[in-house]
């Protein structure tokens, strides 16, 4: 499994969902779309690598 | 002792905008929320703008089916943490195939699946995003010019737009 294809999935659904719910002209719509991509992709890469910081405790019991 | 002031004398003062006219929906608006919430899209189906119920209707079931297929977690807690009673509300906003998914399906998720996670997070995003689907219907059938994303009437962005 892939991980960041599946953060790229799930954060292209969500600029395609702003872009298509805003009202503004297709031009206005793309750029939404870019600026929200943009901004999702690059806050997880961001948090990402902070969290190398972060070293992960023991694994966390299966419910 | 402060003094009485008159409620004529409390009028707006001379040169403030006049109040705004009281808003006449274009259709009715309980009914467009409902429908939005019960099926992802069919608000905006039932207000006649079917692009957007198609294609956002068509996202927020894109999100419910990835998060099935990886057997990500389906939130349904009705006590104890309080923020998987907010996780289950947020779920919820997907309506009807929502309790589909639990009560006829059964479907929980699979805890071991390496998509547990993942799946959660298109699970709760299709639920969160419904939500704001069912605003968004709301506010097109009273008829306001603006939208959740873009704060202002449409006619004002377009001018912006260089």
């Amino acid at each position: 499994m892939n991980h960041f294809l599946l953060m790229s999935l799930h954060a292209t659904i969500i600029a395609a969902f702003f872009g298509l719910l805003s009202r503004r002209p297709h031009p206005g719509r793309w750029k939404l779309f870019g600026k929200i991509l943009a901004a999702l992709l690059g806050g997880g890469l961001l948090v990402a690598w902070l969290m190398y910081f972060f070293p992960s405790g023991p694994p966390a019991p299966i419910p | 002792m402060a003094k009485k002031v008159p409620k004529s004398s409390l009028s707006a003062p001379a040169g403030s905008p006049a109040p705004a006219a009281a808003e006449v929906p274009i259709a009715n608006p309980r009914l467009a929320a409902f429908l939005a919430w019960i099926f992802p899209g069919a608000g905006h189906l039932y207000l006649g703008d079917r692009q957007r119920g198609f294609s956002l209707g068509g996202l927020i079931l894109l999100c419910l089916i990835l998060g099935c297929r990886l057997d990500g977690l389906l939130i349904w807690q009705t006590s104890g943490s309080p923020l998987m009673i907010a996780g289950t509300i947020g779920s919820a906003g997907a309506g009807l195939p929502y309790f589909l998914l639990h009560f006829l399906l059964g479907y929980q998720g699979d805890p071991t699946a390496a998509g547990y996670e993942y799946g959660a997070s298109f699970l709760l995003s299709a639920g969160l995003l419904n939500w704001l689907l069912v605003l968004d219907a709301w506010d097109r059938a009273w008829g306001r010019e603006h939208s959740l994303v873009d704060g202002q009437p449409a006619e004002r962005l377009a001018e912006e737009e260089p």
